[in-house]
């Protein structure tokens, strides 16, 4: 694969001390990537964990939305807008739970207060799948045609990451130094881009 | 060996081109059925292939779907998914149970075994089968077939969804002898499958029976392991297979081979069959045609053979049995048509037997039959008695009515005698005519006495006058008799003694002979003497006699007839008519007559010589007229010895004159010519004509002896013709003289009719030459006084 860590220039805005990061994710073939999540890691502190509350609605046999990010300590909650049940579960170590066949909207939210992808499935319906990217960051975002911009970042040294679903090996973290009011891009390149198909792939050796 | 039976051929000709045909239909039958049985197998044994193919791939599918509800399991699902080393094997046993694989595998994502039913055998180590691993990557699932632990496996791989592939499990299932026998049910193909891997003997699985199992195993080894499906044949145990052999290539590079196999001898088995009962109907046709050709040839041959029988019977002469075949189809007509040739061949050869056997003119048995039945009867007579009697007949004078009344009148007198001898026998008795005027009569006697009467009652057929047309006419027959065993042994001398009998008759003028024992030596006498006249000539035995002929009214004798004797060794003197009809017969009548007239004319000539002036008279045979070189001998000799020729008379017989008229007046014109003087002898006895008589140049007629000699006043008849043949022959200018004058009374009676010369016994039997000088000298006739005057 090619290494295509492009060198990001660091502009210094306003003396605020909140910068910008510019954030393009690109596929191998140069394509825009939707549903990547970027998100910038604070190198060598914690930052306070978020007490938000988010949805993954079920409509239409699908989760909606596809890829849901959220920083940890988040609280979602998974409401059925369908009028079948749906048997909602995750075997993600990051968050392993399931909401046995309901409808209508669980009592609780569900707490992700551990980093990492939770991948979602319906026992019900097999096609149904969908990713709650949880961050230990207030700075993600979903890209849109390619591009997000993380804001309001404090000054402080971050790693910047990206995650897009069927991910297989992730892109190199970039690392950056944000020192005040100023916008900083960073570049992807996804890297799996399919490989050309095995010539051959016969099982049983006929002709 | 030829073969000659007409139905044979036929039938053997029809049963080759029967088993030709057969043989044909049996052969391409045979060569159709090895084509199709080939072409079937070949099918079979790509179709078993498909099969096989089929039915691993189903399987496959099978256990890949068992395996995928598996996966989808949710419990299951959850215990992968919890990482708990003890809880996922345990899982996976469990799931081994549930799906009956044989080996359960769970992969992670990175290709690395995570857990397995074998005892952890495989975990931490990348999965073995990663080709295959790959394809389910791609595809969401694989399977296929593998080699592992040294036997044929299909290893099903579907992943375990979270609903993202969280892991991979996969199953193997060993390839069982029960698929195999799926196959085989399927496609009644037996079916072998082993694998053949780096060392070791491999296991074999397969539907043949156990024999045919371990002759595979010797095998195995010497076998190539082709890719490429190819087609062979094998010898398995007792068996020979077609057999498809080809190799599966796995998932793992390992090779599992293949072998599907159809028993030849059970495939060959439906067509063997079908041959067989081809066979069977071909023989049963073959017999059916025999059958029906048999019948058929006997329908053909059977008429044939009654017809060929009945020819053979028409061939040996069998006219009676007539060809019994009641068709109506061409053998019926041919039949009819022997039938109908059969009776005319009968017909004719009766005809035929007729004509041969019987006389043409008459009707009567000819010469033939009578010596026929003839012998017949003598050999009855032989057995049972009492005797055999024959009658030989002929009619007097046949020659005579014959050229004077014409050859159809002479027919159908012949014909009307015939019918009335038929009419004085008995039915047993037997009329034939043997030829000419000569008929014959058969007849059983009891003595000889009794054969006379026979012959008497026979003779009785010419009592009446012959009535036909406008002609009646009497005739007589000389009857001769001779009896069966009296006279002769044996037909052939039997009818020459009857023959004696009947000249003897003749000559006695007696109507009726029997055979005098002894009288065949007269006929063999006869015999002799014909071949003893010529040397009679030369040794000196003739000699003439003469007889004066005298003149009536001179009472002197004017002409001397010379008359010949045969002076015999053993038979003493022989009158003429005892020899001269043989010398006719034996052709030297010529001899005779030259001699006589040689000598006649120097008989003449002395007598010349001593002054006695007599004319000297021979007779002439019928035969004489027909040797046209005597006028000019005759002239040369009267010549030679100085006599005139008026000096010589010649005699010639009326009936020897009508034998051939016109020949006749020509030599005796010839004669008168040269001088010489002609009389007719025994004038009256002959059928001459007024008209013939009249163109002859002859100077005298000599009535016949027969009217002279019982010449008396009171013999009416004779008198009548003698005057009537004197008047006739002075009216034609010819001298009369009358023979056989031996009474005084008969001389008196020629002297008052005017007859004018007379000759006889009453004057002078026949004398030598020296006993007449010795009459001239003393008789009153002989006066020389007057001849010599």
């Amino acid at each position: 694969m090619r290494s295509l860590l492009a060198i990001a220039a660091a502009f210094v805005t306003l003396p605020l001390a909140a910068a910008s990061i510019d954030v393009r994710v690109q596929d191998a073939r140069g394509g825009v990537m939707r549903d990547a999540v970027v998100y910038a890691v604070p190198e060598g502190r914690q930052l306070p964990l978020a007490k938000k509350t988010a949805v993954m609605d079920q409509k239409n046999r699908m989760f909606i939305p596809h890829v849901l990010a959220v920083q940890t300590g988040t609280s979602i909650r998974f409401p059925n807008s369908d009028d079948i049940r749906h048997h909602v579960y995750s075997f993600s170590p990051a968050k392993p739970f399931q909401l046995p066949l309901y409808k209508g909207t669980p009592a609780n939210p569900l707490l992700f207060s551990k980093a990492g992808v939770v991948t979602l499935g319906c026992n019900i319906h097999d096609q149904m799948s969908a990713f709650i990217v949880v961050v230990d960051t207030p700075y993600f975002e979903k890209t849109d045609s390619g591009k997000a911009t993380l804001s309001g970042v404090e000054p402080g040294r971050y790693s910047v990451r990206v995650w897009y679903p069927d991910m297989r090996d992730e892109p190199q973290p970039q690392t950056i130094n944000v020192t005040g009011d100023e916008r900083v891009a960073v570049s992807f390149v996804a890297g799996h881009a399919a490989a050309p198909p095995a010539a051959d792939h016969q099982t049983h050796g006929h002709p | 060996m030829a073969i000659r039976s007409f139905q044979a051929r036929l039938l053997i000709l029809l049963i080759a081109l029967l088993v030709l045909l057969e043989a044909g239909t049996l052969i391409s039958v045979h060569l159709a059925g090895q084509r199709t049985l080939q072409r079937s197998i070949a099918r079979e044994l790509r179709v078993g292939a498909n099969v096989l193919e089929r039915v691993l791939d189903t399987r496959a599918k099978q256990l890949s779907d068992f395996l995928r509800v598996l996966a989808f399991d949710f419990a299951f699902r959850e215990a992968i998914a919890s990482g708990d080393q003890p809880t996922i094997t345990s899982a996976l046993t469990n799931s081994r149970s549930r799906i009956e694989a044989d080996a359960v595998v769970l992969i992670g994502l990175d290709g690395t075994v995570t857990a397995d039913t074998l005892g952890g055998r495989m975990a931490g180590r990348p999965f073995p089968f990663a080709s295959l691993l790959k394809v389910a990557e791609e595809r969401g699932e694989a399977s296929g077939t593998v080699s592992f632990s040294g036997r044929p496996y299909q290893f099903v791989i579907v992943p375990v969804l979270g609903p993202r592939p969280i892991a991979w499990i996969c199953a193997g299932f060993e390839i069982e002898e029960r698929v195999l026998t799926d196959v085989r049910h399927l496609a009644s193909l037996d079916v072998s499958i082993w694998t053949s891997s780096a060392g070791g003997m491999p296991a074999l699985m397969s539907t043949l029976p156990p024999e045919e199992r371990n002759d595979l195993v010797a095998q195995m080894s010497a076998m190539s392991n082709p890719l490429q499906p190819v087609e062979t044949t094998m010898q398995l145990g007792n068996a020979t297979y077609a057999t498809l052999m080809q190799s599966l290539r796995t998932a793992d590079g390992s090779r599992v081979n293949t072998l599907l196999q159809r028993d030849l001898e059970e495939a060959r088995r439906p067509f063997a069959t079908l041959e067989l009962q081809i066979f069977a109907l071909s023989a049963l046709l073959l017999l059916v045609a025999v059958a029906a050709a048999v019948t058929f040839g006997r329908t053909v041959t059977r008429p044939l053979r009654v017809l060929a029988e009945g020819a053979g019977r028409i061939e040996r002469g069998d006219y009676v049995s007539p060809i019994a075949l009641k068709q109506q189809d061409e053998f019926g007509q041919l039949a009819t048509a022997f039938n109908q040739m059969q009776s005319a061949i009968a017909a004719r050869e009766d005809q035929i037997m007729f004509q041969a056997s019987h006389d043409a003119l008459t009707g009567l048995p000819n010469r033939t039959l009578f010596i026929d039945r003839l012998a017949q009867s003598i050999v009855a007579a032989r057995r049972y008695g009492p005797s055999v009697g024959m009658i030989m007949m002929d009619v007097d004078r046949f020659k005579d009515i014959n050229d004077t009344l014409g050859h159809h009148f002479g027919d159908q007198l012949l014909i009307e005698i015939g019918r009335r001898l038929e009419q004085t026998i008995r039915a047993s008795d037997t009329v034939a005519r043997l030829g000419g005027d000569e008929f014959a009569v058969k007849f059983t006697a009891d003595n000889a006495e009794h054969a006379a009467q026979v012959a008497v009652r026979v003779s009785t057929a010419f009592d009446a006058p012959f009535v036909l047309g406008d002609v009646s006419i009497d005739v007589n027959a000389s009857l001769g008799i001779a009896l069966f065993p009296d006279h002769a042994d044996d037909p052939d001398t039997l009818m020459k003694r009857a023959d004696i009998a009947m000249y003897d008759a003749k000559k006695n003028h007696s109507e009726i002979a029997i055979y005098e024992p002894g009288r065949d030596e007269h006929s063999i006498r006869r015999l002799s003497l014909m071949m003893e006249l010529r040397q009679a000539i030369a040794r000196d035995e003739l000699e003439l006699y003469f007889q004066p002929k005298i003149d009536v009214v001179s009472e002197r004798v004017v002409h001397a007839e010379a008359l010949i004797r045969w002076n015999h060794p053993k038979h003493g003197v022989m009158r003429p008519d005892e020899f001269i009809p043989l010398a006719e017969q034996s052709g030297k009548i010529s001899l005779v007559t030259k001699w006589v007239i040689r000598n006649a004319i120097r008989q003449c000539a002395e007598w010349k010589r001593n002054g006695i002036d007599l004319t000297v008279a021979v007779n002439l045979s019928a035969l004489d007229l027909f040797d046209s070189e005597l006028p000019t001998f005759i002239t040369g000799l009267l010549s030679d010895a100085g006599v005139a020729p008026e000096k010589l008379m010649l005699e010639i017989t009326e009936s020897a004159i009508m034998k051939d008229a016109t020949y006749a007046q020509r030599i005796l014109a010839d004669m008168k010519r040269r001088g010489i003087c002609l009389a007719i002898d025994d004038f009256g006895t002959g059928y001459s004509s007024l008209a013939h008589l009249k163109r002859l140049p002859v100077d005298e007629l000599k009535i016949d002896k027969s009217f002279v000699l019982n010449l008396t006043e009171s013999a009416t008849d004779d008198l009548v013709i003698v005057r009537s043949t004197i008047e006739l022959g002075h009216n034609m200018g010819l001298v009369v003289i009358a023979e056989g004058v031996e009474t005084s009374e008969s001389w008196d009676i020629l002297k008052r009719l005017g007859c004018d010369m007379a000759q006889g016994y009453y004057m002078s039997p026949p004398l030598p030459a020296k006993k007449f000088g010795e009459w001239l000298e003393s008789s009153r006739w002989g006066n020389g006084e007057s001849s010599r005057a």
